[in-house]
Parts: C-alpha cells; structure tokens; sequence
C-alpha cells in the first residue's frame, strides 16, 4: 500500500493534486483544532466553560461553525473595487498555504525540499501583506480602510525584526556544521534551508533557544505583530474599528480570512520550533509528533499572551518596533557576527 | 504634557485632508447609544462632536404628570447603574422638604444599598474600560463579583438592577442576619480581588502606556464645565457630595475622599478602585453599627404634598453630583422637577478634551469619563 | 459666602434673601434682570464658584413670564446660590429670548441647548443653538406646560 501511494506520488501526474488535496485536509483540520483550541483556552481563562454542546468537549464546534458560514449567502457591498474585493480572500489564502508545504516534519519528511527553504516563508508572508491591503481598499469603507492601513504598516514593520532574528539564527548554523547519518563526513550547514537548522540543533543537542535567547524572544513578539494577534490586533480592534479590514466581507469569503490567520499562526509558531526549539528532535515519540506538539505549544503561549494583555495603540505599536525592536534585533545580529567570527 | 500629536507625526500628514468618521450609535463600544462624529486627520481627532438624545424618555415630563408616590420607580431607571443611590436620593429628597423622620436603622440599611450599588456601578465600568481597550478577560472577572452584589441586593430588595427599594420615611423590606453575613462575606472577596487587579491590571505595562498622560482635563477646564465626580477628583478637586452637603447619614462614617491631581485617564482609573476601597470601609462601618428598629414610620401620609417653593438635593453618585431641582405648588404634583445628572456635564467636556487626540485615545477617553446615556438623555 | 462678594453682585440683583439651606436646599436666592445676568454670572465664577445648574420654569399662564433658574455652588464649601431671571411673554408671545453665559462657563452650553429645545428659550450669542435631546426636525417645545397634557390626548379606540 505504501509502495503503491509513494509510486502514484512519484510518478502520475495526480501527484499534485493529490499532495494539495492531502495538505489542505491537514490544514483544514489544523485550523479546526485551533479554533477550538482557542476557544477553549480563552474560556478557561475567563473563568468559563467554552464549548460544550456540539460533539465531546465541543470539539465539532468549528466544524459547525464552518458549516454555517459556507452556507450564507455571499453579500457585495456596492461601489467595492470588484476585481480587488474579490481577489483578497484568495491572495490571503494561498501563500500561506505555500509556506506549509517548506516546512520540515521530520528528518525525511518534507513536502519541498529547498536549499533557501527560509527566504522562500518569509517571500510568502509578505504577499499576504498585499491581500490585507486588496481588502481594505477594495471595500469602500473606512473603517476597512484605516484597518488596512494600519494592518500594512505594522506589518511591513515587524517583518524586519522578524527576519533579523532569524538571521542570528542562520549565522549560528552557518558557523556549526553537522554530520550527515550516512557518509559520517561534516557537511557545511546551509543556514537558510530549514533542514540544516534543525539538524544542526539535533546533531549538537542544543535548541538554538539556548544560544539565541534574545533572538527568540524578539522573533516572538514580531511573529505576534506578523499575525495582527493581542496585544498587536489593532487592525482587527473590534470595539474601535468593528472588524478592521475584514468587515464588509461575509460567509465563505470571511472564513478564507479567518483560516488564513490560523493557518498563518501555524506557520510562524512552525518557523518558531524549527529555528529556536529543535524542530522534530525530542526522544521516544516520532519526529512529526513532536513537531507539532512543539508547534502547538507556541500557539497556546501565543492565546495565552492574546486573552491576558490589552491592546496596544498604533503609534505605540510602531515606536516598540522601530525604537526598540529593531535596534535590538540588529545588535543582536553584530553581536552574533562577532561571536562567530571569533570563535 | 499636552495630547496634541504633532503633524508629522500622524499617518494622514500635517496637510492631509480631513476625512469625518461616525461611531455610533451602534458600536460594539461605546457605552450605550452615543453617536460621536469624529473629524480626522489620519490617525489624529481635529474635531469631536457628540451627538446625544438617542435614549430621551421625557422623565422630567412625566414627573410632572405624576404625584411625587408615582414618580417612584422612574428614579432608578434614569441612571441604572446607580439606581438604588437615585431611588433612595429622590427618597431622601422628599422627606426633607416635607420633613419626614426616618428611623436609625433605615438610614444605615440605606448607606450598606448605596455604598454596594457605587461598588457593582464602579465593578461594571472597570471590566467595560478594559474591554473597550482590548483586555477581555478582566470584564469577565469583575462581572463575577458584580454578581454577587446584585444577588445580595435581590435578596432583599427583589430587583437586580433598578430598584425601588426606598419608600418615604425608610426602605421597604427589612435586612436580615443572612444579608449582613453575605455582604461581609463580599467585603473580603472583593478586597482580595482588587489586589489582584492591582497586579495583574493597573500594573500592567501596556494599560499604562495607554492611560498615562492620555485624555487630561485640566482643574480649570473641570470646574469650567461643571464636571464632578471621580472625574473631578481625578484632576485635583477634593468635592464629594457626601462631604460637601452630608446626607442620609454619611456624616456618621470615616471615610476618605481620594483625590489625584494629574487628571489623566489613569488617575481616573485609580479613583475609582480607591472609591471601591473607601466603600468597603463603610460598609464594614455600618454592619458594625447596625441599631435595631422600624424601618418605616408607623404613621404615614397618603399624599406627599410639596409646598410650594423652590427646592434642591444633591447626592452622590458613581458618576458624580446628582442634583434634583424641585418646584412645588402645594399639590402633590410636582410644578417642575430638573434633575441635574452628572454624565450630561462630564460629556460635554468631552469635545474639548478630545481634540488633538488619537482615534485610539477616543474610546480611552470616553471610557474613562464612565458615561451613563439615559442618565443625559432621560 | 463672603461679604466681598455680596457686595459685588448689590448692584445687579433686583433682590436678594437668604434661605433657609435646611429645609430647602439653597442657602441665598437673588433675582437678576436678563441685561445684568451675565455680570452676576462673572461675579460668581470670579469667586471661584461653579455654574452647577440651569433650568426653566413655564409660568407664561400664572405670571406671564418663563422664569430661568440659575444655581451656582462653591466646591470648597458648600454654597448655592439660586438665581432666578424672567423673561416677559404671556401664552401667545412668539419667543423669548435671554443672553447666553456659555461663553464664561463652558458647562452651561449644553445646559442652554436643552433649555432652548425643552421651552423655547433662545439663547443669543450661543455659538451653536442646537436640538440636543429630541431628533433635529422637531418643531414643538415638550416642557411647555400647554404642551402634552393627558387631559388634551385624544381618546383612542383600541
């Protein structure tokens, strides 16, 4: 059966479709979990039970949820940028999608092999940029439009910080090397392909998180800014700005925005483990499992963060990066260089 | 420090245009139906005008339609949140123009309902204030204790929120050994509670950077526009009806007053956690001192007949001096009642404040000023 | 309430009595012309006392007048002074008219926009004289005592 699946992957040109059908089942049922998981958390946190009804523990809950937003009806505002307005759910949607497929689960198991595995995520995490802009001008609406507007910058923004972080991290690999199990000969890491990172944290024992501790902390709360999540979610601020960018956008169209920001929260909690906390490494259980385990860990830090802290203003919101995060995150770099260099 | 953004500073630009904004009067924010129409500047208020009237129920017509029995139960829906400090202040109002005694034990039954009732009022405006600045979770907690105020207040009175417990002369049902064990019961959650939203809230970093220097009303501008309350305390003025103008037994209790002279957003915030203390203390105060006795007057007349003249009262309440002008003509129909809320005032300084502000600032602002709307629309 | 400022307010008020702050609340009452009326607005708020409240009383069919009502309190101790000014016009007079003091204390701007929708009163040289409570087109004035009487209702039918 195995044999047979691999050789239809390999060789038939349902390969394609048959590995997206494959990822957006697991994604689908990502986001699912999430949602729930979200729920969950923040009702226990607010002293309340969370879902109950629909399935055990209201695990069906989403699914339910989902159910009912593919089922209404699909409203156009009038006077919306029809080509924009209709393009954003989609551009939000398919890069993130992408960047899942780069991501290493185990030593052997990665969808897309690529030496530049890390540029090719953060290329990706830059188009939804876009999308967010598409919807909140094509929407006709002002309270889209300032939510968009303030979407944009505070993304643009933090990615430079996002990116330094990993940097450091990138040096680090680059300066260690790693054995390859077969061959026993030191292979030079390549710092930008995901693999290599996490490699080199297994072979040496050590999860960059040690090493790179600052870095790590930075990456976190740029990876927060990145995802528009509290205490970064002004462009979602709903008692200001109603829903921000996404507000004229109902049923299916909204769920696209919606599984796109968990998907995106997956993503950046994924990059997190690869580049900080070991990757698939960990004993006993299988590579893949830990993966997401640690993955799923980050998330529960990131909604615990979210239902503890209220939101930042804007210009506080980009005073913190660019007079704190970024300078940060830079001498964070040199000092890295320096150390490498040195030693 | 001023909150005027320098234009460079905003998104929009020193030149940009100035685009108008509505907010309201449905807005998953604003307390209750206000509409505020906003003319920005980027990120930047150039021009904040509220728009009121949404919730008018003619209250102050209908007082003068009624007999003073009859305009009763309209005391406690004026401003629902300080409905008992209302209900029982029109009581108190009326007894003093015709004189009616109230018994010992009606007077401290009356201070444990009004302190309780500024408590759930300043409970209720701290989780919607944080909830307006996107900390959810906290609103969920003090609603909690919320609940246990309106449970012991329903036990006795049989409402939740707008009560009509007071009548002329006393309160209507008695307090019994279980009301005073609950309510002590209460004084040591909430103290242990408002430790807790010491540390994990009024120490929190991004509040403060949200609070601090946000939103100032200087004292002159204050006086200016008649503001009172935590408000005016808030921004150096030590003015408290309750020791202005004692009433209702008030003079009775040690309590302080606190006063914070910087009258930004967060001294109104720490205000009002002080005035849940302060409350506290006089509670405790009063089940102590509790005597026995009636609560109402064995004899009491059929008609409230105000004579004629000019008459007014003021009270306390969550949001400041409430003040109810009362202009008899010998029946007991009231010529004209005016009541003089305190929200009505404290909007109206809202325009002024909140220009050169950030639209971020605005919900901050009004938040902070903790306005009632039925109170200003009645 | 000082000597100094009684004495500055002698010559604007027509009268001025104290009363009794016990049974009625008020501790001095004045009366004032509308000409003088800002004066004796300065003279308080030159004190230190607040404009707490304004109000308007319909007395156009008892004594041919709208009386407005001013109370000023002092926030250090308490001290409210009640003045009463008078505008002539009986049942049929076409408006009233007063001055507007919300350019001295900024607190009774909105004070005068309820009294103007509320009984008609027109505030001159009030920087915005606009509906506050009741929707903009409304064309009647509600606490007018002639207005809204039960007794003038029609019956309905149900």
């Amino acid at each position: 059966m195995p044999e047979t699946l691999s050789q239809l992957l390999d060789d038939s040109v349902l390969a394609m479709p048959i590995a997206a059908g494959l990822i957006m089942g697991a994604l689908t049922i990502n986001v699912l979990m999430l949602v729930w998981a979200e729920r969950k958390v923040s009702a226990w946190i607010q002293r309340r039970m969370g879902p109950t009804e629909v399935g055990p523990f209201g695990l069906l809950q989403t699914l339910a949820d989902m159910l009912k937003l593919i089922s209404k009806q699909l409203i156009t505002p009038s006077n919306v940028d029809k080509p924009l307005f209709h393009l954003a759910p989609l551009l939000a949607f398919a890069p993130v999608i992408a960047a899942v497929a780069l991501m290493p689960f185990s030593k052997s198991l990665i969808l897309v092999q690529n030496d530049f595995g890390l540029l090719f995520v953060f290329a990706f995490g830059g188009i939804a940029v876009i999308a967010i802009f598409m919807a909140g001008w094509g929407s006709n609406n002002k309270y889209a439009l300032l939510g968009a507007i303030r979407s944009v910058a505070q993304s643009i923004s933090y990615e430079i910080p996002l990116i330094l972080s990993a940097l450091s991290v990138v040096l680090v690999v680059n300066a260690m090397g790693f054995t390859l199990a077969s061959g026993g000969s030191i292979v030079v890491a390549n710092g930008l392909d995901l693999s290599h990172i996490v490699m080199a944290q297994d072979q040496h024992g050590l999860w960059f998180v040690l090493v790179q501790p600052i870095a790590a902390i930075i990456y976190f709360i740029s990876a927060l800014a990145e995802t528009n999540r509290a205490p970064f979610d002004i462009p979602e601020a709903e008692s200001e700005l109603v829903a921000g960018f996404h507000t004229e956008y109902s049923g299916m169209r909204f769920s696209m925005f919606f599984f796109a920001e968990y998907t995106n929260m997956l993503i950046v909690s994924m990059l997190a483990v690869v580049l900080f906390f070991g990757g698939w490494d960990g004993p006993v259980l299988p590579g893949p499992l830990w993966f997401f385990l640690k993955s799923y860990m980050v998330i529960f830090v990131m909604m615990w963060v979210r239902w503890t802290f209220p939101r930042l203003r804007f210009d506080q919101l980009m005073t913190f990066c660019w007079k704190v995060m970024i300078p940060l995150s830079i001498l964070n770099l040199l000092a890295t260089a320096f150390v490498v260099a040195v030693l | 420090m001023t909150n005027a953004v320098p234009p460079e500073a905003t998104p929009g630009g020193g030149d940009g245009e100035v685009y108008s904004l509505n907010m309201g009067p449905q807005h998953p924010s604003m307390h209750g139906v206000l509409r505020l129409l906003l003319d920005l500047k980027g990120e930047e208020v150039v021009k904040a005008k509220p728009v009121v009237g949404y919730s008018h129920r003619a209250h102050e017509k209908m007082a003068e339609n009624r007999n003073t029995l009859q305009f009763l139960p309209n005391t406690s829906r004026i401003d629902y949140l300080s409905g008992m400090i209302y209900n029982l202040g029109y009581c108190q109002a009326i007894e003093k123009i015709l004189g009616i005694e109230v018994s010992e034990r009606a007077v401290y039954i009356r201070v444990i309902a009004n302190e309780l009732n500024r408590i759930s009022s300043h409970l209720l405006w701290f989780g919607t204030f944080l909830l307006d600045l996107g900390g959810i979770t906290p609103f969920l907690y003090s609603f909690d204790d919320r609940e246990e105020i309106l449970d012991i207040l329903d036990q006795v009175t049989g409402s939740r929120l707008t009560y009509c417990y007071g009548r002329f002369g006393g309160v209507t049902m008695d307090v019994d050994e279980d009301f005073l064990a609950r309510t002590t019961a209460f004084l040591a959650r909430i103290r242990e509670r408002l430790g807790m939203y010491d540390d994990l809230v009024a120490k929190n970093v991004i509040l403060r950077e949200r609070c601090i220097n946000v939103g100032v009303i200087s004292t002159e501008m204050a006086k200016s526009y008649g503001v009172t309350g935590p408000s005016l305390r808030a921004s150096g003025v030590v003015y408290d009806v309750r020791r202005a103008e004692p009433y209702g037994g008030y003079e009775k209790f040690d309590f302080d007053v606190p006063v914070l002279h910087e009258g930004d957003t967060m001294a109104r915030f720490h205000i009002r956690i002080s005035e849940i203390e302060e409350s506290c203390k006089i509670i405790e105060q009063a089940i102590k001192g509790i005597p026995e006795g009636a609560i109402l007057p064995k004899k009491m007349p059929k008609r409230f007949k105000i004579p004629e003249g000019e008459y007014y009262f003021a009270v306390e309440s969550a949001r400041g001096h409430f003040g109810m002008y009362i202009v008899g003509d010998g029946t007991d129909v009231p010529a004209k009642l005016k009541l003089r809320t305190p929200s009505f005032s404290n909007l109206s300084a809202m325009p002024e404040a909140l220009a050169g502000t950030m639209l971020a600032d605005t919900i901050a602002i009004v938040g902070s000023i903790d306005v009632v709307m039925p109170e200003i629309d009645r | 309430m000082s000597k100094a400022l009684l004495e500055v307010l002698e010559p604007f008020t027509s009268s001025s009595e104290e009363s009794d702050y016990g049974a009625t609340g008020i501790h001095r009452r004045h009366t004032t012309t509308l000409d003088n009326l800002a004066r004796v607005c300065e003279a308080f708020l030159g004190a230190g006392y607040i404009f707490e409240m304004l109000s308007c009383i319909d007395l156009r069919e008892k004594e041919e007048i709208m009386r407005l009502c001013y109370t000023f309190n002092s926030l250090e101790t308490a001290d409210r002074h009640l003045v009463h000014a008078d505008i002539a016009g009986g049942l049929e007079a076409e408006s009233f008219e007063a001055p507007s003091i919300s350019s001295l204390a900024r607190g009774a701007d909105w004070q005068e926009r309820e009294t103007f929708e509320m009984y008609g009163v027109t505030f001159v040289n009030h920087p915005e004289l606009e509906r506050l409570l009741l929707p903009e087109d409304a064309d009647f004035f509600p606490l007018r005592k002639d207005f809204g009487r039960i007794e003038d209702a029609e019956a309905q039918d149900d």
